[in-house]
């Protein structure tokens, strides 16, 4: 049968492709890896589509998120786009705050770069569980209010809040820095366990149950004192 | 003002249709050259490119004259051929720039320097073009440099920029030439820039234009600009989000409406009704075809063409003269004789009355999108489109003052007013407002309600009276509605759609249209 | 050398008979539309639907263009002419029986000079009742003429056929048949001016009349002799009147050999490669149906239909193969007429709204859109030139990408391990299927 191309048999097939083209296609396979990190902890961990708080339930979603992002080659802007996809919902079918949450905690613990800034404020939805197990050596910025237990677990980062918290801020961490530059919800440092949590506004509630660490309020110490309720 | 000299006008002649080739022969007209332009290297306007004598002149002190031109049209013709492509695609990325940026000048410049860098970046990639050296060359702002910058990285040359690594960086990961996510990409682009373009606000720089030449509605052809707010109005989900977008551009489109959009309240002088021109462009959506005249079978028999003769067949119908005056077969014809069909008498189209309820338990159309006000405006266009007259009742409260009567016109922009118009109230009509609408000629009715009519019995009444065709559109169901399809149940003139799905009012009225104007009025 | 020629042959209409406004324009160079048209079906053997209101010139045209080319003087072309109206018979347009020789039993046909002249213009063809539209139709097709068990073949021939809009009295041309026509153009109003002009010095056709000529003309036409005699005697007197023209006006007019020779010239121009992919791009665009395989006039789109921003969603049939060899034909007139050495995107795009006009049925809701919005053609030539506006601006986006999966397509063909070119437009699923590498849908 005759070749209906055969016109076009001079014309040399590959295209001319710029830089661009490179950088925009090795950044889509990222973002497909870590989407499919997320997509499968999430089904992993949530098998009702309900996820609730509990210790275990968070180390064990943490653990997940880390095993599936350690061999992974991402930037941190690479962090602040998967943050836009989970906002806009475009690929992902179904965003829970908590997993989303821990996963892009774990994405920042696990990045070479040791200052991270993340702009909440562009997004429509809360995250919470940011800044969970900060290390040591890390620094991370988030610009705009951010939701419930942000910085549990901080192990020695440094986590700066450009905007309020929700509660349970800085549950459990163990040793590094909170800065709040707004205001913080309830149950604020509750279990800690050493560290500082600096909350430059109001605080509603201070945790009952402090094993160590300091929390200030305009630079004024407010616990270890065994004060609760709102200041 | 010096005229261009006979080696400019050459050079644009020798150079125009090499790039015109080059982009596979774009509608563009011949470019100019124009002494006035400011600060610019061109200027677009209804599709005709300037180019400014000064910018190219200067420029030709560090670099080949020919090179400079080719590099401006190369990015003049590719904002034409790839973005923004047409005016609705530049309104759906000023509205999702404007989305992250919230302010006007700001989502403008973002939106311009998007669409350069899309527009540049498929230039660069698809054809061989002296754009890059031209931008080493040319002089930069602060926005400049950032995306020239940008440049550095994702065309792989080297344009002279130093610094702005990170806002590059970022930048560089956008998908430009993926024409799908560009509402996605803006969004995006104007998160990275916007740190950049406060500064330039700070340092007054927004309002300088960009050496390549800002984007505004001068570029687009009165017919596009129509076609633009057509898409956008269908693509808004309310008439709010709408009219947030077309104000920002309200000094623009009254300037360039075209007389016909004058006629309808556009133009220079007047304001923008947003609200209404909302539900002009939409309702174009459902635009019916204008009804044809009809045809029908004259009821005689005409001799239409000639068949063989064949033994057997009758002898009345032989032609002599084609037969020759011979009865054989092979050479007599007879005539095959048919119905004509002629073309019938154009009734024309009867007026329409549109009665609209717009009581507090109908949506306000300037808030929500109305489907009821929608349906009535596909109703108002077909009559139009057919050159009939239309009246609109709307009613909320009449007995309040609550009722607004438009008699018969053709001014559409009058009629979408009265449409448009929202009371509020109470829902009780007069039935005399209707009467002194009603002419020799029984006009149709049109009557969008959610039936919680006060005087329902009256109305009843006085439509069993009357012969005019009715459609009766109704949104839920309730015991008015009961009784008045009880009551208009043996009345052939008399439709009545309920309505689950409030999107399908559009269709139902059309749909009603297209069966009356199949069978004109009794 | 011909080439000139035929150009000398359009300015002098334009300016001398045909007055009318340019309204096409090409290389900066601008035509009438209906006349350039026209000279490139004369040339081309091609069939053109001239359409317009009474008086605008439509059959004057084809006439003044047919003298020129053919060398045939008016006279002999005005009696060749078909008349639409439905009285005509099989009889009157192809021919009659020998009634002298029919006495004596004998079967001798008696051609008509609209069957024997390679000029054929039919004067508003849709006043004809179908069959006869069909017969004259299929004639022209085939180049062959049958009446009584005999048949003439013409070895060169044109059509012409003229229509008036839409009016009491008229039948319309059925799709299969106005399928036929290779170009569909209008004869506008020349404007106010140009009008004046025409009626204060009236037509001059003087020059292509010659009752001499055109009386051996008739003695020839109407001679019982064999047809191949006849027509070498006719081409001796095309010859000569051919000369009279060059004499009296100083233009020069075609020999059969001429036009024989511009046809091979025009044959022999090659398409680009942009050409050549923009016209499978637009033939994809109105062939194509991703739910039923291809566009059938019966079938209707489904809703959300993810191709609905290409022709195959505002069109209700599918392009004939007659389109592509009626735009690759003209196309190449018109390349060898401006000079060109071969076929680029410019041609076509001249070209292709005029053999699409005719040829598409738009749906409905697509002509209640654009029905009313400003135009200077009548709403099917407006239609197409907006299609094929769009077309190209596609094409202008993506062409690069379109010829790159031809070629990679080539190379699949030819036995390479490659994959297809993925992309939106309809032509990369065409491509796909030609190579047998359909995508199914889960």
């Amino acid at each position: 049968m005759r070749n209906p191309f055969q016109e076009f048999r001079s014309l040399p097939y590959e295209r001319k492709e710029l830089p661009l083209n490179r950088i925009v296609k090795g950044k889509e396979a990222v973002m497909a890896q870590i989407l499919e990190g997320y997509l499968r902890l999430v089904e992993e961990e949530v098998k009702d589509l309900v996820w609730l708080v509990e210790h275990s339930r968070v180390v064990k979603a943490y653990t997940a998120a880390v095993k599936s992002i350690r061999d992974l080659h991402y930037d941190p802007d690479d962090i602040d786009e998967f943050c836009a996809e989970l906002d806009s919902s475009n690929r992902i079918p179904y965003m829970i705050s908590g997993p989303a949450g821990i996963y892009i905690s774990a994405l920042v613990n696990l990045s070479t770069e040791d200052r991270i800034t993340l702009r909440l404020k562009d997004f429509q939805r809360t995250f919470h569980f940011l800044g969970y197990r900060l290390p040591e050596g890390k620094t991370l910025i988030l610009q705009g209010d951010v939701g419930d237990f942000v910085g549990a677990g901080l192990s020695g980062g440094r986590l700066i809040v450009e905007g309020s918290t929700g509660n349970w801020c800085g549950a459990g961490m163990m040793k590094g820095e909170i800065l709040v530059t707004e205001h913080a919800g309830q149950n604020t440092g509750e279990w800690m366990r050493g560290g500082e949590i600096h909350v430059d506004g109001r605080i509603r509630s201070i945790g009952k149950t402090l094993f160590g660490g300091r929390i200030y309020q305009r630079e004024r110490l407010l616990a270890p004192q065994d004060l609760s309720g709102e200041i | 003002m010096d005229r261009p000299s006979s080696k400019e006008k050459d050079l644009l002649k020798e150079i125009w249709p090499r790039v015109r080739r080059r982009h596979l022969y774009p509608e563009l007209p011949h470019p100019v050259w124009e002494e006035n332009l400011e600060r610019v290297a061109l200027e677009i306007k209804e599709k005709r490119i300037s180019l400014s004598r000064g910018f190219v002149e200067e420029m030709s002190q560090v670099m080949d004259e020919e090179e400079v031109v080719g590099g401006l049209l190369d990015h003049a013709v590719s904002h034409y051929l790839y973005c923004p492509w047409d005016f609705s695609t530049h309104l759906k990325l000023y509205s999702e720039a404007k989305r992250v940026l919230k302010d006007k000048q700001m989502a403008m410049r973002a939106t311009d320097y998007f669409m350069d860098v899309v527009a540049d970046t498929q230039c660069v990639s698809q054809k061989e073009s002296p754009l890059p050296r031209l931008y080493a060359h040319v002089k930069r702002g602060i926005m400049d440099e950032a995306i020239h910058a940008l440049y550095q990285r994702i065309w792989g040359v080297n344009l002279g920029v130093e610094g702005y690594e990170e806002v590059a960086r970022k930048l560089s990961r956008l998908p430009y030439l993926d024409r799908r996510r560009w509402p996605e990409t803006i969004r995006r682009f104007s998160k990275v820039v916007q740190s950049l373009l406060e500064m330039e606000e700070r340092f007054g720089g927004l309002n300088r234009p960009s050496p390549m030449g800002s984007h505004g509605l001068q570029n687009y052809s009165s017919q596009e600009i129509e076609q633009g707010l057509k898409d956008l109005a269908a693509a808004s989900e309310s008439p709010a989000e709408f009219k947030e977008i077309v104000e920002d551009f309200e000094e623009d489109l009254l300037e360039a409406a075209s007389p016909n959009e004058r006629g309808m309240g556009l133009g220079p002088g007047r304001s923008l009704e947003a609200d209404i021109l909302y539900y002009m462009k939409l309702a174009e959506n459902y635009n019916l075809p204008i009804r044809k005249t009809p045809m029908h079978k004259s009821g005689s028999l005409y001799p239409h063409h000639h068949v063989p003769w064949e033994v057997g067949r009758p002898f009345q119908d032989i032609d002599p003269w084609t037969s020759f005056g011979k009865i054989m077969p092979g050479i007599t014809q007879i005539w095959e004789r048919r119905e004509g069909e002629v073309f019938g008498e154009d009734e024309g189209t009867p007026d329409c009355i549109v009665m609209i309820d717009s009581s507090g338990s109908m949506i306000n159309p300037r808030q929500q999108l109305s489907y009821a006000v929608l349906g009535a405006a596909c109703a108002c266009d077909a009559y139009l489109r057919n050159d009939a007259r239309v009246a609109v009742y709307n009613f909320s409260d009449a007995n309040a003052g609550g009722a607004q009567i438009l008699p018969f016109n053709r001014h559409r922009f009058e009629i979408y007013r009265a449409i448009c118009h929202y009371f509020g109230g109470g829902t009780k009509l007069h039935l005399e407002d209707i009467e002194q609408l009603q002419t020799g000629r029984n006009p149709d009715i049109f009557l969008i309600t959610d039936m919680q009519i006060t005087n329902l019995e009256a109305l009843i009444s006085y439509f069993n009276e009357h012969a005019n065709r009715v459609t009766a559109v109704h949104i839920g169901d309730n015991e008015h509605v009961q009784t008045f399809r009880r009551s208009m149940k043996l009345r052939k003139n008399i439709s009545i759609y309920g309505v689950e799905k409030k999107e399908d009012i559009p269709k139902i009225v059309l749909g009603k249209i297209q069966e009356y104007f199949a069978r004109p009025s009794g | 050398m011909l080439r000139e020629t035929a150009v000398e042959i359009y300015n002098y209409i334009h300016e001398n008979l045909y007055l009318n406004r340019p309204d096409l324009e090409i290389q900066g160079k601008r035509f009438n539309s209906a006349l350039l048209l026209g000279l490139l079906t004369g040339l081309r053997e091609g069939k053109e639907l001239i359409i317009g209101e009474p008086g605008l010139g439509k059959t004057t045209s084809a006439e003044y263009i047919g003298a020129f080319l053919y060398r045939v003087p008016l006279g002999t072309i005005w009696g060749s002419e078909v008349a639409g109206h439905p009285e005509q018979t099989e009889e009157k347009i192809i021919g009659r029986p020998d009634l002298g020789r029919l006495n004596q039993g004998e079967e001798v046909v008696v051609w008509s000079h609209f069957a024997l002249l390679p000029i054929k213009i039919v004067d508003e063809i849709n006043r004809l009742p179908e069959t006869k539209q069909s017969m004259i139709l299929d004639g022209v097709d085939r180049g062959n003429w049958e009446y009584l068990n005999d048949c003439i073949i013409n070895t060169e021939y044109c059509l012409f056929a003229t229509a008036n809009y839409q009016d009491r009295g008229t039948n319309t041309i059925i799709a299969p048949l106005i399928d036929r026509f290779d170009v569909m153009v209008e004869s506008k109003h020349p404007g106010a001016n140009l009008a004046y002009m025409i009626g204060s010095r009236g037509s001059d056709g003087a020059c292509l009349r010659h009752p001499e000529l055109e009386q051996e003309f008739l003695r020839t036409l109407n001679e019982r002799s064999p047809v191949t005699e006849r027509m070498k005697r006719l081409e001796d007197l095309c010859g000569r009147f051919g000369e009279v023209v060059e004499r009296q006006i100083g233009v020069k007019t075609f020999s059969q050999d001429n036009r024989r020779e511009i046809r091979t010239q025009m044959d022999a121009l090659p398409l680009d490669l942009d050409a050549n992919a923009f016209l499978r791009m637009v033939i994809s665009e109105l062939s194509f149906c991703h739910r039923y395989g291809q566009k059938r006039s019966h079938e209707h789109c489904e809703e959300g239909c993810h191709f609905t921003g290409y022709l195959c969603h505002g069109v209700q049939n599918c392009i004939s193969n007659r389109f592509p060899i009626s735009t690759v034909n003209f196309s190449k007139a018109l390349a060898w007429f401006l000079g060109d050495s071969q076929v680029g995107i410019e041609h076509l795009k001249a070209v292709l709204p005029f053999t699409l006009a005719h040829r598409l049925q738009w749906k409905e809701e697509v002509v209640a859109q654009r029905e009313k919005e400003a135009r200077h053609d009548p709403l099917p030539i407006y239609l197409a030139k907006t299609a094929v506006r769009d077309m190209h601006r596609r094409y202008m986006e993506q062409g690069p990408l379109v010829k790159n999966a031809l070629a990679v397509a080539c190379r699949i063909t030819e036995g390479e391990e490659l994959e297809p070119v993925e992309g939106d437009h309809p032509i990369y699923w065409e491509i796909r299927r030609d190579l047998g590498k359909e995508l199914q849908e889960a």
